[in-house]
């Protein structure tokens, strides 16, 4: 089978390099793969969309990248069942692209993570995410524990999931909110939210569960390093905290 | 993200050029020496060429003799002013030498006209010092100075908003983490905000590229990289060379640049990509920014500091706009444009990078690398335009060292004042518990968070202490590796206001202890200097002052200063000066993160104590402002200061710097760490002076076990309150809620 996964570049991607460097800490074959070429894609047998600002959040964030070349190749193997990742702005594009939750057609978003509430502004700020779904839903999440919580930062301006009413319960039918926001204590309560996300949802999932969109990043609070609380003696570059979701889903592309 | 195209029409008011010479800043005397030095009249394109390069922002013509008095090198300084950017030695890591590369500008006046666009063309152009050095970029940090922002209304506080959302919006979309920064209110920057930013990059020592061309390059090809010059920051120099008039904000915004942070990012990625190929084959090249003057003060420095001249046709430059005059297309400051000498073998594979590769083209419009000259062994700078020479003079004529020197009176010291008042006021205080409230809830002490969540602190995925969380940022910049580097900014206005000199001192001094804080060594510093107009003497002084305080603070830190900026004329049209602002930032080394100190208040029993010297003056102190009380500032013992890191590092637990707010402050920000679990019991009798003073050193923990290192404050307590020596009482959670909340309004 495939291994390879490809870590995309769009114009404006900025956290390609944490991305890859996790991905590779986790044993996985990653490369990066720009915008300027899109046709060696079709390669890879699993994709990692990483955070940024592609082509400057114009419209909407992710709006534009979902017509991206790059994003023909995603959306072809998304069909064929190729696993694929989107953390932050490359949660947008999944969503922009229709691909997730994936209940109409391509390029035909559903549902979108838009502007902050109450306050519009960016906000940074560490958050805790916890799994909302079985863990077999998606074959991404299959190697976590249930309900398990995940350590990430928030870092988005515009990460409130907003959808029509009709699409909202398609969502929760669909058991498509696969993390939602939570406390460190794993307690899941509207201050847990940082940008007023309907659902109090931080990820979804596709119908298929190939599919993971989530908005914090897990591979900012990925490292022993990273961790404020760490103990004495660790390894400081061993992967730890929100590595586990990554682990995962390098598990799942190697069972592929 | 906020859409930058539609604010376009409010910057793009171009500075009409018709009125031409009659908005030069060169002075009479400037004129006629450089008609003398020519032996003609001078092109219109060459007046506005040495207006700018001449001017006090290019030049520093009434500055740099005094900085010569700064320390500059020493045994961890790779690199020392001169370049885009100073390099300070890291540390070897698989027999690599690692360097940090450092530059620390100002972008006052731009932010004071055009909050937004001004803040954030200041990011984008300290991020371009640092790259330009060959340097993957790896930190921002953004020391502040606000008027007094409560009304909404008020332009102070859309200064102070404006300029928030402008860096947050510039360095969050090129990923660069925020990694350290302060902000003051103070009624002195009113009418002329301070937006000073420093960006941390990270090199090879051996990969260093310079910002000059180097031996043997005559022949070599020029190359423009970057956005499509058009008119905006047209007289950028000469505008933050003079003082802000309200009645000339119109035609002042014509002068500040766009922002382009999306460019920016892809041109960012584009150039450590042309870096990698530069190493695979051995190549030594010249790089640099374009900063004020545009492409002739770029070229003109990058050719002229390696010995040679250059010739450059403006036709060839691409433009926004057709028909854009020879004076725009040569000194106009459009944003996001670098320019590189290249020995031509390699010249097509860097446009194939630039342009093919990232597509710069297809990225913003008529973006582009191209080649539109060479450098030349004669040492003239020559201008094309139309198949015509508009500017052809000696390079050094244009960018050699002018130097005004200036009338200077000294400073006029204060008069002394009488303790016993002070003391009289401090006795009147009747609730020290309600003093601690007031305290906490300043906007010079309260939670900057409110500001700092605006800006990404963790992208790169390489922080280890974040903004906010300690006295100094802390980043893992080489993977697998557990070298870290530590970031600090210090320059308190209060002080500035009372004292240029020891405010100086007091800035170098906080700066360095913030790193030592955190368990890093200090390894060098950079400083801004921001003053008001340089031909008022009294202003003047001020300026020199503040240099002999660094000189003093460094040389008994044994630091030196390896980047700078100096940002004169920071006056109001009436003349008002802003407080002498001297401000610092000290980069910290930590050559195993795993023995880093992080922030904790210990345990129930645990004691307080105070270390360093302790006068307890209150001058200039947030305590003195509230009580209203009138004393010199604090004196620091420079020559103990070296023993006294020694000492905090000695001590296995936290230190915590005392800053604004004094050890009371202090104290209170390490219990809200804590999760509301412990408070503290002051120990009875204790002085209020000495918990209110600043500038005293380090509060730290240490077991009650052992003898305290110095004055014991009080001891943690299981019990989340804060008990006075007065017997007052508050609760940490409601003095947490206060501080938390101070700066909501500006920053909701």
């Amino acid at each position: 089978m495939n291994r390879r996964i490809a870590v995309l570049v769009f114009p404006g991607t900025n956290s390609e390099g944490e991305t890859l460097r996790l991905l590779r800490d986790l044993g996985a074959d990653a490369q990066l793969v720009h915008w300027s070429r899109p046709q060696e894609l079709a390669a890879y047998g699993a994709y990692v969309l990483p955070g940024g600002f592609a082509y400057e959040d114009r419209i909407r964030a992710g709006a534009i990248a979902a017509h991206d070349h790059l994003m023909d190749a995603v959306i072809d193997g998304c069909a064929k069942g190729k696993l694929v990742l989107g953390i932050c702005n490359g949660a947008q594009i999944l969503l922009e692209a229709g691909l997730v939750p994936g209940t109409a057609a391509a390029r035909r978003p559903t549902a979108a993570f838009t502007h902050n509430a109450p306050q519009p502004h960016f906000i940074c700020r560490h958050v805790y995410v916890k799994l909302a779904s079985a863990p077999m839903r998606s074959a991404i999440t299959a190697s976590l524990d249930e309900g398990a919580l995940i350590p990430a930062w928030a870092a988005h301006a515009q990460g409130r999931l907003a959808a029509g009413p009709e699409h909202l319960a398609e969502l929760v039918e669909g058991a498509h909110v696969a993390f939602v926001y939570a406390h460190p204590d794993g307690r899941v309560d509207e201050q847990a939210v940082p940008n007023g996300s309907a659902l109090g949802c931080a990820g979804l999932v596709n119908r298929e569960g190939n599919v993971l969109a989530l908005m914090p990043h897990p591979e900012r609070d990925a490292w022993n390093v990273n961790h404020l609380q760490r103990r004495v003696g660790e390894a400081l570059f061993a992967p730890s905290g929100g590595a586990v979701l990554f682990e995962s889903f390098v598990r799942a592309v190697q069972r592929a | 993200m906020r859409p930058y195209r539609s604010r376009l029409h409010r910057v793009l008011r171009l500075r009409s050029v018709t009125d031409g010479l009659a908005r030069l800043a060169l002075r009479p005397d400037e004129r006629e020496r450089i008609a003398q030095q020519l032996g003609r009249e001078p092109t219109l394109v060459e007046w506005y060429a040495f207006d700018a390069q001449w001017s006090e922002h290019c030049s520093y013509k009434s500055s740099r003799r005094h900085l010569a008095k700064l320390p500059t090198s020493g045994p961890g300084v790779i690199l020392g002013p001169g370049e885009d950017s100073g390099v300070l030695r890291l540390g070897r890591r698989q027999g690599e030498e690692y360097a940090i590369v450092i530059a620390h500008e100002s972008h006052n006046h731009p932010s004071q006209v055009v909050p937004f666009e001004g803040a954030a063309t200041g990011i984008g152009g300290i991020v371009r010092d640092v790259l330009c050095m060959g340097a993957e970029v790896i930190a921002l940090a953004d020391p502040l100075r606000f008027g007094r922002a409560g009304d909404p209304n008020s332009h102070a506080c859309s200064v102070a908003r404006g300029a928030v959302d402008g860096i947050s919006a510039y360095g969050n979309a090129i990923g660069v983490p925020n990694l350290a920064g302060d902000v003051y209110f103070h009624e002195g920057f009113d009418e002329n905000c301070l937006v000073n930013v420093v960006a941390l990059g990270l090199v090879k020592e051996p990969e260093i590229v310079h910002s000059f061309v180097p031996k043997g390059a005559a022949g070599w090809a020029i190359v423009l990289v970057g956005k499509a010059t058009d008119a905006s920051g047209f007289g950028g120099a000469s505008f933050s060379s003079g003082t802000l008039d309200v009645a000339d904000d119109d035609s002042n915004k014509g002068a500040v640049q766009v922002p382009d942070p999306f460019l920016a990012s892809v041109l960012m990625r584009a150039s450590y990509r042309v870096f990698a190929m530069l190493r695979e084959r051995g190549l030594v090249v010249g790089y640099k920014d374009l900063g004020a003057g545009g492409i002739m003060g770029c070229s003109a420095e990058l050719c002229s500091s390696g010995g040679f001249g250059a010739r450059i046709e403006l036709d060839a430059v691409n433009a926004a706009l057709p028909g854009l005059a020879p004076e725009v297309l040569a000194v106009g400051e459009t944003q996001e444009r670098l320019c590189w000498a290249l020995p031509q073998e390699i010249v097509a594979d860097v446009l194939r990078i630039y342009n093919d590769e990232f597509s710069l083209p297809q990225i913003a419009r008529n973006a582009c690398a191209v080649v539109i000259g060479e450098v030349t062994a004669e040492p003239r700078y020559v201008l094309y335009h139309r198949g015509e020479i508009v500017m052809d003079v000696d390079i050094d004529l244009l960018t050699g060292s002018i130097r005004d020197d200036l009338p200077v009176q000294p400073c006029v010291a204060r008069p002394s004042v009488d303790p016993a008042i002070a003391d009289r006021r401090l006795a009147a205080v009747q609730s020290q518990a309600d003093l601690a409230a007031s305290l906490l809830a300043h906007r010079d002490v309260a939670s900057r968070e409110p500001l700092y969540r605006r800006y990404d602190r963790v992208v790169r995925g390489a922080t280890v202490i974040p903004r906010g969380v300690a006295d100094a940022g802390v980043l893992a910049p080489i993977p697998g590796s557990p070298l870290g580097v530590a970031l600090a900014v210090a320059g308190n206005p209060r002080y500035g206001a009372l004292d240029a000199q020891r405010a100086a001192e007091l800035a170098v001094v906080e700066a360095v202890r913030r790193v030592v804080a955190v368990g890093a060594r200090p390894i060098g510093l950079t400083d801004c200097l921001n003053f008001g107009n340089p031909r008022q003497p009294e202003q003047y002084a001020q300026f020199l002052a503040a240099i002999d305080g660094l000189s003093a603070g460094a040389r008994a830190l044994e630091l030196a200063f390896v980047s700078g900026n100096v940002s004169f004329y920071n006056e109001s049209a009436l003349g008002r000066a802003v407080p002498a602002s001297a401000i610092v930032a000290c980069v910290g080394a930590c050559d195993d993160l795993s023995t880093l100190r992080l922030p904790n208040v210990g345990d129930s029993g645990d004691r307080l104590v105070l270390v360093g010297a302790h006068a307890g003056a209150l001058g200039g102190s947030v305590a003195a402002a509230l009580l209203g009380i009138d004393e010199g500032l604090p004196e620091v013992d420079l020559g103990a200061e070296c023993a006294l890191h020694a000492q905090v590092q000695g001590i296995g637990s936290c230190a915590r710097v005392v800053g604004d707010g004094g050890a009371l402050a202090t104290i209170a920000q390490m219990l809200f760490g804590a999760d509301e679990r412990l408070g503290v019991r002051f120990t009875p009798g204790l002085a209020l002076r000495t918990l209110l003073a600043e500038s005293n050193g380090f509060v730290v923990v240490q077991p009650s076990a052992e003898p305290p290192a110095g004055i014991v404050l009080g001891t943690v307590t299981g019990d989340a309150v804060m008990q006075f020596p007065d017997e007052s009482v508050v609760a940490v959670a409601d003095l947490k809620a206060l501080w938390s909340a101070s700066l909501e309004d500006i920053y909701p």
